[in-house]
């Protein structure tokens, strides 16, 4: 089983490097001298700070050209964004997602609930047949239909906390990962064309599909104009990122505000005491 | 191989795969269970409930009910001693060496004197007053390796307890708190958040007025110069030379006790907390504050 694994893994051609420097961009060029009195390198100094793995670095981007411009290194936590990917626990979100609001309408009548069947067909005894007492009997063509659905049945169920946490941190590490997590500087475009972002979009060979997060729950206007008539692209504020929206969108792109924001709102509930958050979930608990 | 090169090792075999989207994910395999009652000609037999009478129709008789037997409960003479044990008070167990490792796991605050409250909120102690659980009973496992210097409010204590804790250059008070009282040191938020007035602590009951005004059980009720007696005594009786308090550089944190009719530490009755507004209210009028003074 092991040397299987070992065998796929090498013709993989992967080589695994103990820490890997990770580049949110395609092109791995240097900035030139130029470029470089203006880059802005940011270490952090975090409330937790990473043990044992360093932090994975980032380019800041712009958008407000089509042709990429490095504007920093920036640096995320590997709590956050280099979590073990953990496929299952992402589908166990995306299955949560799904069913928490799913409600089956599907419904099928009983015996009681078909229209007639209340006489007995023929004498129980003397004729030769079987015993029957009513023509609606599941038994029958045309009857009620035993253990089958009934409308208004939810799945409603709520997955315990950590799993909810770390379903946020290995989508986000396995996007970081996948080169199909980008970090920009803010939102601004120099103009409302959707065309505009349909060409940034297919010259820095994102997406197609692309989920663009802020930290605020409103944009500047040209994004909201031009995300507006692209079905494909969809903003969202930082309180509505989740794991079913980042699998659905090919690239994930966050700005700098919204990134710290989900560090630091993430590496709270990481660390903090969630005894109250892991109780089973209780209707209309406050 | 650690777990962090595992983690290394499967984010650098993410880069070369494919992109993991809605279509690409499963769960672990067999992470669910399947149902156990088979369906079907022969899935469907029996159920595991066996054949004929009253196990085939699941017929669970009522406990202690052994089909028409004098049943044991019945046969056997009645037990005196747990009569009125509804009725008795509880003092959930918490030993010096549970008391030991809250400390060293830095879940307390040594700094400052330590009482249930602050237990509860280390999250290795629990009880519930509803249940005739009447608070801490601090007991002696662990005492030879207890090194803590604290100040310490439990509801009961034995003497090689207080023992231990005095040899450190610590001080332990045994205090009664009334069901009430005790809800809200379980609890404080869910108090303050209702917004009432903090009540005053009851006081003992008769039964226990002995045991909390007594110098050797260091009750709260009893006369510091009797205490500081007991204490000399005790440590005579034990061995050890008593540390010297007045000296001690937290002398005022090892001298602070809570008034007999307090409940909270730097919280007098008749105050109401607010935490919305992040402040304290405190009574004005004279009758309310003769009525939370006395």
């Amino acid at each position: 089983m092991t040397s299987a694994l070992i065998s796929a893994i090498k013709r993989l051609h992967i080589s695994v490097v103990p820490q890997i420097r990770v580049f949110s961009s395609n092109a791995v060029s240097v900035p030139s001298a130029d470029q470089q009195n203006t880059l802005t390198v940011t270490k952090k100094d975090w409330a937790f700070k990473p043990q044992y793995t360093k932090p994975r670095e980032v380019w800041i981007e712009n958008i407000d050209t089509i042709e990429e411009q490095k504007l920093g290194l920036f640096e995320l936590h590997p709590s956050v964004y280099a979590a073990s990917p953990r496929i299952d626990i992402i589908h166990q979100n995306v299955v949560w997602q799904k069913k928490i609001r799913f409600v089956s309408w599907a419904h099928t009548k009983t015996r009681a609930e078909v229209r007639g069947g209340g006489r007995k067909p023929w004498p129980q005894k003397g004729l030769g047949r079987a015993r029957h007492g009513s023509i609606r009997s599941p038994l029958f063509r045309g009857g009620g239909v035993a253990h089958g659905p009934r409308s208004g049945k939810t799945h409603f169920f709520m997955l315990p906390f950590h799993i909810r946490l770390n379903g946020l941190t290995t989508t986000l590490s396995a996007k970081l990962a996948q080169d199909d997590l980008h970090i920009v500087k803010d939102l601004i475009l120099p103009t409302d064309n959707p065309d505009y972002l349909h060409d940034l979009i297919e010259k820095r060979n994102w997406g197609p599909s692309v989920l663009l997060v802020d930290d605020t729950d409103y944009a500047p206007r040209n994004i909201t104009v031009a995300v507006d008539s692209i079905p494909h692209v969809n903003i969202m504020p930082v309180y509505g990122l989740n794991v079913f929206s980042m699998l659905k969108h090919d690239t994930l792109v966050l700005t700098q505000a919204a990134a710290e924001k989900i560090e630091e709102q993430l590496l709270k509930w990481l660390n903090a005491d969630t005894r109250t958050q892991q109780q089973a979930y209780k209707l209309n608990q406050v | 191989m650690g777990s962090r090169q595992i983690t290394e090792k499967s984010l650098s075999m993410l880069r070369s795969l494919p992109r993991i989207s809605l279509q690409n994910i499963r769960d672990n395999p067999n992470s669910k269970l399947k149902n156990k009652r088979g369906r079907g000609q022969h899935g469907g037999d029996k159920h595991g409930a066996g054949n004929k009478g009253s196990g085939q129709r699941q017929n669970f008789m009522r406990l202690g009910y052994e089909t028409g037997n004098n049943p044991f409960y019945l046969r056997i003479p009645q037990e005196h001693y747990y009569r009125g044990h509804h009725l008795r008070r509880e003092y959930p167990p918490l030993t010096l060496h549970n008391l030991q490792k809250i400390i060293d796991k830095d879940c307390v605050d040594t700094s400052k004197p330590i009482d249930i409250a602050s237990l509860i909120r280390s999250g290795f102690y629990n009880f519930s007053p509803d249940l005739k659980q009447f608070g801490i009973n601090l007991t002696d496992e662990g005492a030879d390796i207890f090194a803590a210097k604290i100040n310490i409010e439990v509801q009961w204590a034995s003497e090689q307890v207080i023992a231990a804790i005095e040899k450190n250059g610590g001080v332990i008070t045994t205090a009664y708190y009334d069901p009430h009282s005790l809800l809200l040191l379980k609890n404080p938020k869910k108090f303050f958040e209702s917004g009432q007035a903090i009540p005053r602590r009851m006081i003992p009951p008769s039964d226990l007025i002995e045991y909390y005004t007594s110098a050797k059980s260091r009750g709260y009720l009893a006369d510091p110069e009797e205490i500081s007696k007991e204490r000399v005594k005790l440590a005579q009786k034990y061995g050890y030379t008593l540390p010297n308090i007045e000296k001690d550089s937290d002398y005022t944190m090892l001298s602070e006790r809570k008034d007999p009719r307090q409940i909270f530490y730097g919280l007098e009755p008749g105050w109401v907390v607010n935490l919305k507004d992040e402040c304290i209210l405190k009574p004005k009028d004279q009758e309310l504050l003769s009525y939370y003074n006395s």
